[in-house]
């Protein structure tokens, strides 16, 4: 059992090093690299002494390069287009290229500095994960609690079922975006209801104003962001978890619970959740790689600094060492999720032991 | 576990109890809040990554020279006065700077010309962001501190242009006292410096100096570093979403009995609030969470001042902005190789119809790249180019095209080479609708007269590259004006090509104009170049500048001496305090 566990955490870590790897390389061949952006904006009229010729900007250019390290090869070898003919032939580099320089940092735990603030990429990503994780493991927390709830009653088929199970496929077809705007426009704006705060969440700090009052604040603030996550996610959960429900109690072995004089709760819960939840278990840990990865959408409606926005930051500002590092966190989460979905299964079906 | 419903209940009304305690709290003196779209990302003085950046660096740090927004023009700031202009011989300038008696660092001690050599050399530093600083400054080949009063220096500049003495000053100066306490640069020159192999490895001096310079640089979350003379200094930088600065406790300029307008600091505490979405920043304002709302979109501005709420609480204010809306042709393609053709197709852009349509009429149309309240460089002899499709038929008959069927495409046999067909590749930036309206304008009334134009969205970081790589025909972008300066190098001239000269246009004639235009001294020579220069760009074509942007600002009744300009940000926040009283003003 140890050995295969063993393997799998083997396979995984391949897994993430190949996802890591695919995307530091592919990043590094786009056509617009991390030393354009750094430079002056071309083609603008503000500046007296702008890099204006071509060849002062490629000096500059080469020069930024040279300062990251950007000069070198992106990996050990490299296609080159003949001159003269239309073939090409592979070069080899050597050591000396800057796939190699990552891995060999990275292997030893530095994950680089941000090409734009030269601040290092963990720290960033810290700063951004603690930022988003608590919000999203509350939200997470209650969504599953609402989620059992009503997937529990939806199961024992009341009469407000048809109506429930509409209002939740109709929520599901909404994107978050609509979702959270709904609800920014809805009961944060003066003009209808102003009930909650467009924006601010996690502007105080305990040591500002102590730990009261910034749970409070922090509290007041989160309810949008956090319903907004919530609704979208609930629907899924709930409709998941109620079908399942459904088809077990239809099956002979709660006849039999029944026929003991269990009520249909005692019956759910002892017998038919551990059967249902075995599709529910794949769709729980599909969320995990969120608590890491952020969600973009609710980050840039609440202006929440979390991790989606310092990705796409990332991306579309060039910053590789910051764009890989994210790959490489949210892929080990992702990877790490599938794991705990296979021993979740094993727990919950023994026959799959 | 069937007790974890009633357990999420009582934690939610727990919740609820807790934001009632929360709206409990007791009010306290709140800074000016200020919206920003996103993070200034660097507070780095050699590197400043965006506006953001910039307007964060003029409150932090100071230069010899800053943009005085009440003249419009520069003014001094660490200097006593303007420079004094020697020009020598045809192609250097000398320019001695006498900085202020009383200007001094947060410790008292005097800043003087050595700080100013010493950032002029961090600028060819190895292992420091000074690229883009260094390209900004290289015409300053050497520095001259006065032995005898340290407060006096001369800079000596490659070139006579007129915006040299400007730009000679618009750095940001640094304490050598902090950077190089030992000295140990003073015996190296600047010119040393620059002619300096950049592949050598750097000695000790240097080695020290960067990193000095590298630990002195403030990180988000970091602590706060002293490295500016600026008024403002930096209280916390949460990334993504929050910049706090308060003012010092002792500045300098506190000592000067009659304090000039560029070193005017009012409110004790700024906060520069990083909202991305443009809905939630007009909610924060409406809900008082901000106090500024600076370049709000068209849409937004209208919507606000539509609200009866809004107009209560809220001031709006509009200016001129010198940041221009154009369209490019790639003349590097042998169809819109010659004007006439380029000419031809500038018809097919609704400029009047776009300024209706992407800024509510907000803005001004233009014949050039000179803003038209520029009284003495705009050429009022030019007309605006009318949309008239029906014009661009005819005159691209005369420039040899020719349809093949009435609603057909156009062809036309070039002199010597294949025959030439008339379709176009439109590039945009895929992020902003005004280019997207742009772009489906122009389509649509190319397409009424039968030339087939397809769309190229792009993502806006590779917008450039791809326009530098000449892949496209016809592109719509902002470009960034400046009223001081009329440097047309980057842009247009041959040199450029490949670099900031999109279109790949250039002439003998238009790069001798251009260079005249940056060479001339007299103010009346200038304008009769200037004048001289947007004839022949519309004559040509290579460039369409549709119409020239307005700013939007819209900020709380609570605030009082708010100055708005047409220069970036658009406002000047050091002038600006927040009304003692609560209630808002009608």
């Amino acid at each position: 059992m140890a050995k295969q566990w063993l393997w799998r955490l083997v396979q995984t870590a391949a897994g993430i090093w190949l996802l890591a790897s695919l995307v530091f390389v592919l990043s590094h061949l786009g056509p617009v690299q991390g030393a354009d952006v750094l430079l002056p904006t071309a083609g603008d009229l503000n500046t007296a002494a702008t890099p204006g010729s071509f060849a002062q900007r490629e000096a500059t250019r080469r020069a930024v390069q040279r300062r990251l390290g950007l000069d070198q090869p992106v990996f050990y070898v490299s296609w080159q287009s003949a001159t003269d003919t239309a073939g090409g032939y592979w070069r080899w580099h050597g050591l000396p290229n800057q796939y190699h320089s990552w891995l060999l940092r990275t292997v030893h735990g530095d994950w680089g500095t941000s090409l734009s603030s030269r601040e290092p990429v963990t720290t960033q990503l810290w700063q951004a994960v603690v930022y988003t994780f608590p919000l999203v493991v509350i939200t997470l927390l209650f969504t599953l609690l609402l989620a059992w709830q009503l997937a529990e009653q939806l199961a024992a088929r009341p009469w407000w079922q048809p109506l429930m199970q509409t209002a939740l496929t109709g929520l599901q077809a909404l994107p978050l975006f609509a979702i959270a705007l709904a609800l920014l426009l809805l009961l944060a704006n003066p003009e209808v209801v102003a009930w909650f705060p467009p924006y601010g969440l996690g502007q105080t700090t305990p040591t500002d104003v102590g730990w009261g009052p910034w749970l409070s604040s922090y509290a007041y603030h989160a309810i949008l962001p956090a319903v907004s996550l919530m609704l979208s996610v609930l629907p899924a959960v709930t409709l998941q978890l109620a079908g399942a429900l459904r088809n077990e109690l239809a099956q002979p072995y709660t006849a039999t619970a029944y026929a003991k004089g269990l009520s249909q709760p005692q019956v759910i819960r002892r017998h038919a959740l551990r059967n249902a939840l075995l599709p529910s278990l794949t769709q729980l840990t599909d969320l995990l790689p969120t608590l890491v990865a952020g969600t973009l959408v609710v980050e840039v409606v609440f202006a929440l600094p979390g991790m989606g926005r310092l990705l796409v930051q990332a991306a579309t500002t060039r910053d590789y060492p910051l764009l890989v590092g994210g790959v490489l966190l949210i892929g080990t989460a992702r990877l790490l999720a599938l794991l705990l979905a296979d021993a979740l299964y094993k727990w919950a079906d023994p026959r799959i032991r | 576990m069937k007790h974890l419903f009633p357990l999420g209940l009582r934690l939610a009304l727990m919740a609820l109890g807790l934001v009632a305690g929360c709206t409990s709290q007791p009010p306290k003196e709140l800074p000016v809040r200020v919206r920003w779209t996103r993070d200034p990302e660097s507070l780095d003085p050699l590197f400043l990554a965006n506006q953001y950046a910039i307007e964060a660096a003029n409150l932090l740090h100071l230069s010899l020279l800053q943009v005085d927004f009440s003249k419009n023009d520069f003014s001094p700031a660490l200097a006593e006065a303007l420079p004094t202009v020697t020009l020598l011989g045809d192609s250097l300038t000398r320019l001695t700077y006498q900085l202020r008696k009383a200007a001094a660092w947060d410790n008292g001690q005097p800043i003087t010309g050595h700080d100013v050599a010493l950032t002029l050399k961090l600028m060819y530093c190895p292992g420091l962001p000074n690229e883009s600083a260094r390209a900004q400054a290289g015409f300053i080949r050497s520095v001259q501190v006065d032995s005898l009063n340290p407060k006096r220096f001369t800079l000596t500049c490659q070139g006579q242009a007129v915006e040299h003495m400007q730009a000679s000053g618009d750095f940001f100066i640094l304490p050598e006292a902090v950077l190089d306490p030992q000295h140990e640069l003073r015996p190296t020159s600047l010119p040393e410096l620059q002619k300096r192999i950049p592949t050598t490895p750097p000695d000790s001096a240097l080695s020290r100096l960067a990193r000095r310079y590298l630990a002195a640089v403030p990180m988000p979350g970091g602590p706060a570093a002293a490295l500016g003379c600026g008024p403002y200094e930096l209280v916390s930088w949460q990334k993504n979403q929050a910049l706090r600065l308060r003012l010092k406790s002792r500045w300098w300029a506190d000592q000067l009995p009659l304090r000039p307008f560029v070193l005017q600091a009012r409110p004790q505490r700024l906060e520069f609030a990083i909202i991305p979405d443009d809905a939630t920043a007009a909610l924060a304002l409406q809900h008082h969470d901000i106090d500024l709302y600076p370049q709000v979109s068209a849409a937004q501005f209208a919507q606000l001042r539509a609200s009866k709420a809004a107009r209560t609480q809220l001031a709006f204010y509009t200016a001129p902005s010198y940041d221009i809306v154009a369209a490019g042709f790639n003349t590097r393609r042998p169809a819109l190789a010659d004007g006439p053709t380029r000419r031809a197709l500038s018809y097919l852009f609704d400029a009047a119809g776009l300024l209706q349509a992407t800024q509510l009429g907000q803005g001004l149309r233009t014949v050039g790249l000179i803003h038209p309240n520029d009284q003495r460089n705009y050429n009022r002899g030019l007309k605006l180019l009318p949309f008239a499709p029906d014009t661009t038929a005819l005159l691209l008959r005369q420039a040899g095209w020719q349809q093949t069927t009435p609603k057909g495409p156009w062809q036309r046999q070039s002199k010597a080479g294949p025959r030439q067909n008339l379709a176009l590749r439109f590039r945009y930036r895929a992020d902003d609708a005004s280019f997207e309206t742009i772009a489906l304008q122009f389509r649509a009334a190319a397409a009424s007269i039968g030339i087939a134009v397809e769309l190229l969205p792009t993502e806006a970081s590779a917008l450039t590259p791809n326009l530098q790589a000449g892949d496209f025909d016809v592109y719509a972008r902002l470009i960034k004006g400046n009223p001081f300066l009329f440097n047309f190098m980057p842009a247009l001239h041959s040199s450029a090509r490949g670099a900031g000269n999109f279109t790949g246009y250039g002439t003998p004639a238009s790069d001798q104009l251009i260079e005249a235009i940056a060479a001339a001294r007299r103010p009346v020579q200038k304008a009769k170049l200037l004048r001289q220069f947007q004839a022949t760009l519309q004559a040509d074509a290579p460039l369409v500048p549709l119409f020239f942007m307005a700013t939007r600002l819209a900020a709380s009744r609570q605030l009082r001496g708010l100055h708005i300009s047409h220069l970036k940000p658009g406002y000047l926040i050091t002038t600006t305090e927040r009304k003692s009283t609560s209630s808002p003003t009608p």
